[in-house]
């Protein structure tokens, strides 16, 4: 039985507390007794408790005060109120100030027993709800980045505008990781345990798209055999992403405009207004003011959703955060596919740094995974990586090589200018120079 | 263990040595004899009923490998439950069993079989407390806790597996 659960009976007297205290324990509950409220309180102080059972008539501090005070020392506590036929009145009133349930005395052994175990099992839910919370926390979704230069501004901006309701709009290249920063965007914020939905309007038709955000009623259209819950009703009190929002035909972005304005949503083949109460993230890799001018966007729907914009930048303006996000897929896929791969030789390093990466952080997570494949020994070279096999320097300006070349060599000597100068066969000014006119700055 | 029962107040003939006989390991048939007025004295009047406490606080400790249980056909009662079908010291080898609110709804004369099954079932389940037993999950052990009498119909007059475990532990058996 719930071994681990504490009882504490409260009660002046004191053939009721032992009995209690016996009648408990042979259910394996932890028993406390006390005979005043102030007993009580030093007892809920020093050993604390999870259920107490607390006599509503007592000399001195009477069951209210009691369990008034005890919520500060024990705010989780289920309490249910003893009381006699005469003072129900009374109970209803500690029911009203928060008391569980309450039980007239003399107890039918089958109700209390009910009532104590119903509390017992609140508490474990309690608990466990608790640890799942703690957990979910710790699984936060976090962002590989140093949080330097353009990244460490877009973290500053996700601290700000996370606690808040505000709409908010991502724009980045394709890859760049915009959903996981709307993912960060949810677990910072006060809706953090709502759900998190998420929908591809790029990847939808429109009627499926419609269906998708706004649900359908059974037998809406053919093939809706069912009654089907949308994105939009599923994200109440949690988050609503739209990705590739810049890709929604203008008769969805009406239809959503009012949902936002009204905050109710009407089910496809359906009549009844569900109220809904999300907050909305948007992204897109299009520029969405050419859009609207192109009359391809509505421009009350981009005002509606162009609140708060947060602009990712490329992962070849970051080059800081190549070999962290390196690093971090490179552990990732060692161990998805149980192999031993400790880090990537310098050379490796150096490939990775200059790569240009025109499909961001996507691309980088496949060109490791395939590296990972590919590995037979301890270390990732540079052999492993598709793009290795040359790099269309050919392709590039002078000056984009010399700036290649520079971050290579800065990489490949863990960003050490004296060391990297040495390398590169030029002096420090020099390359502080170099570095400044290619906005190069220390991850 | 060997076990004292004594007879409290009135009883069919036969009753309490029929319990006696169907008591599991490591309970050893011991002694029934009368418990002479025990009862009566912790009669409350108002409540027409006996209250359980102070009987079993009345209760001779009995010598060093027995324990004594009182059976009895008064209706028990235990500040503030409104009824008990027993109560024992847990690990106090003293406790009390009444078959007042066992009986069932269609009584044949006293003491009917099915009578005797469930107040059997109440003394094996006081007698495991006497000695230490908690109430147990195993829906036919014994120790499984009833809160009315047709519950008590689903246990076996025996302990479980992991109830006889904890006994042998206990007792050093």
């Amino acid at each position: 039985m719930a071994h681990s659960v504490r009882i504490l009976v409260v009660d002046d007297e004191q053939h009721v507390r032992s009995s209690l205290a016996a009648w408990f324990r042979e259910d394996g509950y932890d028993v406390t007794i006390a005979g005043s409220g102030r007993e009580a309180l030093q007892s809920l102080a020093r050993d604390g408790a999870d259920i107490l059972l607390v006599d509503i008539k007592m000399p001195g501090m009477d069951g209210l005060e009691l369990q008034r005070k005890a919520r500060e020392l024990a705010p989780d506590a289920t309490v249910i109120i003893m009381t006699a036929y005469a003072s129900v009145e009374t109970a209803v009133e500690a029911l009203k100030d928060g008391a569980y349930d309450y039980v007239v005395k003399p107890f039918d052994p089958e109700a209390v027993s009910r009532l104590v175990r119903k509390a017992a099992e609140r508490y474990t839910l309690l608990r466990e709800n608790r640890a799942l919370r703690e957990r979910l926390e710790s699984a936060a979704p976090v962002l590989i980045t140093a949080g330097t230069g353009a990244m460490g501004q877009v973290l500053e901006l996700v601290e700000q505008v996370a606690p808040t309701d505000t709409s908010v709009l991502i724009t980045g290249e394709s890859g760049t990781g915009k959903e996981q920063l709307a993912r960060l965007i949810h677990a910072r914020s006060n809706r953090r345990f709502g759900a998190f939905a998420v929908v591809n309007c790029g990847a939808l038709a429109e009627g499926v798209l419609e269906s998708e955000l706004f649900g359908h009623e059974r037998g809406a259209f053919t093939g809706a055999v069912a009654r089907h819950r949308g994105k939009i009703e599923l994200a109440n009190e949690g988050t609503l992403f739209l990705d590739e929002i810049g890709d929604i035909p203008l008769k969805v972005q009406v239809d959503l405009l009012r949902v936002l304005q009204e905050r109710v949503v009407t089910r496809v083949g359906g009549n009844a207004p569900i109220k809904v109460d999300f907050r909305l993230v948007t992204a897109t890799h299009r520029d969405l003011e050419a859009e609207v001018t192109a009359e391809r966007f509505r421009d009350d729907f981009y005002f509606r959703i162009n609140v708060f914009r947060i602009q990712l930048p490329p992962l070849r303006e970051r080059p800081e955060d190549v070999p962290l996000l390196a690093q971090h897929f490179l552990a990732h896929y060692a161990h998805q596919m149980n192999r031993r791969i400790d880090g990537f030789t310098e050379e490796a390093l150096g490939a990775l740094c200059a790569y240009p990466w025109p499909g961001n952080v996507r691309e980088l997570q496949n060109a490791i995974e395939r590296a990972v494949v590919v590995c037979r020994g301890t270390r990732i070279e540079a052999g492993h990586f598709p793009f290795a096999a040359g790099p269309r320097e050919e392709d590039l300006t002078l000056e984009r090589v010399e700036e290649n070349h520079v971050r290579r060599m800065l990489a490949a000597s863990g960003f050490n200018v004296t060391r990297a100068a040495k390398l590169l066969g030029i002096d420090r000014v020099t390359l502080y120079n170099k570095m400044k006119k290619f906005g190069i700055t220390k991850p | 263990m060997k076990v004292r029962l004594l007879v409290l107040g009135e009883s069919p003939p036969g009753l309490a040595e029929s319990v006696a006989r169907g008591l599991p390991w490591p309970f050893t048939e011991g002694r029934v004899e009368p418990g002479g007025a025990l009862a009566e004295r912790c009669y409350d009047r108002h409540r027409a009923q006996v209250d359980a406490s102070r009987l079993v606080a009345a209760l001779a400790t009995p010598p060093p490998g027995w324990t004594a249980l009182g059976v009895t056909g008064l209706d028990l009662f235990m500040p503030p439950l409104a009824y008990v079908f027993g109560v024992s010291e847990l690990a106090g080898r003293r406790g009390v069993v009444s078959w007042a609110r066992l009986r069932p709804e269609v009584e044949e004369s006293l003491p009917s079989p099915h009578l005797l099954q469930r107040l059997t079932v109440e003394a094996v389940h006081e007698l495991g407390h006497s000695v230490g037993l908690l109430h147990c999950v195993v829906p036919e052990c014994a120790m499984h806790r009833s809160l009315f009498a047709e519950a008590v119909d689903l246990k076996l007059p025996e302990y479980c597996p992991a109830c006889i475990d904890t006994l042998r532990a206990s007792l050093g058996a």
